[in-house]
């Protein structure tokens, strides 16, 4: 009984945390077209602020770099149980175009910290976006919910 | 006491370290730390084709990527003594105003979430929508367009793709006028914004400001009007202002729009026919070229060896405006909210700002990349 509303009131509501690893900050300006009135993010239930203590789901947009080593596991540590994360672009599966010679890029994220879901493209529209956020984090969130037990 | 915000904060969009020295609630100075988002992209475009570095300079930025790609296209025709097309030219200009009306609405909607004005920051980005499916109609992309090649653009436009924009833009005047004035004329948001982060007009020299930003302090520059095409072909007028504080930055960013309708509108209905590329000889040797991005000039420094790049420097416009924030605007008697929306005010973009530094040119064995 508890467990079963427990799920409703995770699905109904999830906190998201963007974190920006080294971007360029396409990915990150397609979530901001995302608060607009046209695909309207928050009528889902999703709320992007910013704040990785309250977050349910963590964006991750860009290649990992130096500073980002650490500072990202500690990030992980930091969001509370249950926690998913989502990695937006084509920079932390593979590292895109600057895991070159020359660039100072650590791709993939993986490699730091575990991910639930990957959405290639560079970038991808917000509507993928916004898709890959519903199919996965709802019921994510409410079997890990519960798996923690 | 030091106040430190970021690098992952509700109020920050991208990572930088802020750390605000406050006395009680008023802020005494400020320093910014950056190199959170630093990818060495002029690293690794040492010893590529400009096929591949064109590439990677759009993805400097992600808001003002396409500005990039024509300056980097512009300094190799330099390099090269060619020009591109007239019809290029033309369709550079469409779309290169139409990244900017987008950049400057998406920069005024930052200001307005970090005054917590909910209601502008949606009507900034539902203006921003329809401009945004301009950019994709005329490029076939949101952000990153590839639209830029040296020696044109990569594809010609249709008729009646020019006249959708045409109707966009015209659906944009009409809206435009009524948010507008609900900023201009708005009490409130006049109380929050009116005489905070002021930057005198010495002081945005010394801290060399550019852009909306410069603008606002009364530094009456911009790039376009020493550009070729703009200066041979369109009529407008460089927007400017004195007072130097949140609300002047940002009306300067509010009055650059209707200029660049402006341009759009004879762009659109100049339009000539012809070509929109040609073969371009890669020539050898150094050149530079200035462009007018959203945020302020925009500097290339390549040099090539026929075919390949061999050193490059890119000079972007937030380097210098952030710095003048740490350093003029948050340095007076103001609150710690006050002091971030002075920094949205500035219009910070971190992705661009982390740029090589390279000491000891003339050695070529010692080089620090930062």
């Amino acid at each position: 009984m508890l467990d079963s509303l427990k799920d409703v009131i995770r699905k109904s509501s999830i906190h998201v945390c963007l974190i920006n690893t080294g971007g360029c900050n396409g990915c990150d300006i397609e979530v901001v077209a995302l608060l607009s009135p046209r695909y309207d993010l928050e009528q889902y239930g999703i709320y992007v602020h910013n704040n990785p203590r309250e977050a349910d789901v963590l964006l991750i947009t860009g290649p990992v770099t130096e500073q980002w080593k650490e500072n990202l596991r500690r990030i992980y540590t930091k969001t509370p149980e249950p926690k998913i994360v989502v990695t937006l672009g084509s920079c932390p599966v593979s590292g895109d175009v600057f895991n070159q010679e020359g660039g100072c890029v650590y791709a993939p994220v993986s490699d730091f910290i575990p991910v639930d879901a990957e959405v290639p493209g560079c970038p991808p529209r917000p509507s993928e976006i916004l898709e890959s956020i519903l199919s996965v984090a709802p019921g994510a969130i409410a079997t890990k919910g519960r798996q923690r037990k | 006491m030091i106040v430190p915000i970021g690098p992952i904060h509700p109020a920050l969009k991208e990572p930088a370290r802020l750390k605000l020295k406050t006395k009680g609630e008023r802020v005494i100075s400020a320093e910014i730390d950056l190199g959170f988002v630093h990818r060495g992209i002029e690293r690794i475009m040492e010893g590529k084709p400009w096929q591949k570095g064109i590439y990677l300079s759009e993805r400097v930025c992600g808001i003002c990527s396409y500005v990039h790609t024509q300056t980097f296209a512009e300094t190799f025709e330099k390099i090269s003594g060619v020009q591109a097309p007239l019809r290029a030219q033309y369709l550079r200009v469409i779309t290169n105003e139409l990244d900017r009306i987008q950049s400057h609405l998406l920069a005024n909607s930052t200001f307005f979430k970090s005054v917590e004005h909910e209601t502008l920051f949606m009507y900034m980005l539902k203006m921003r929508e329809p401009i945004m499916d301009a950019i994709e109609l005329l490029t076939g992309n949101r952000v990153n367009m590839g639209w830029n090649i040296v020696g044109g653009v990569r594809m010609d436009a249709k008729d009646e793709h020019l006249q959708k924009i045409h109707e966009i833009i015209l659906k944009l005047e009409k809206e435009f006028d009524t948010y507008y004035g609900m900023y201009a004329e708005g009490p409130f948001l006049r109380l929050r914004s009116n005489k905070v982060g002021r930057m005198s007009k010495k002081e945005a020299i010394e801290g060399r400001a550019v852009g909306p930003i410069g603008r606002g302090s009364g530094i009456k520059k911009d790039y376009r009007k020493s550009h070729h095409t703009y200066k041979d072909n369109f009529d407008f007028k460089v927007i400017w202002r004195k007072d130097g504080d949140n609300f002047a930055r940002n009306m300067n960013r509010f009055d650059e729009i209707p200029e660049s309708i402006k341009i759009l509108k004879q762009a659109i209905e100049n339009i000539p026919s012809g070509d929109t590329r040609i073969p371009v000889e890669i020539g050898r040797g150094y050149g530079e070229w200035i462009n007018e991005a959203p945020r302020g000039e925009v500097r290339y420094m390549v040099e090539t060896n026929g075919n390949l790049i061999k050193n490059i420097s890119i000079r972007t416009p937030s380097i210098m405006n952030i710095d003048c924030c740490a350093r003029y605007m948050l340095n007076d008697a103001m609150t710690v909210s006050d002091a971030i929306a002075t920094y949205a005010s500035v219009d910070p973009c971190i992705a661009c700002a982390e740029r090589v530094i390279v000491t000891n040119e003339k050695n070529e064995k010692i080089k620090i990349y930062l």
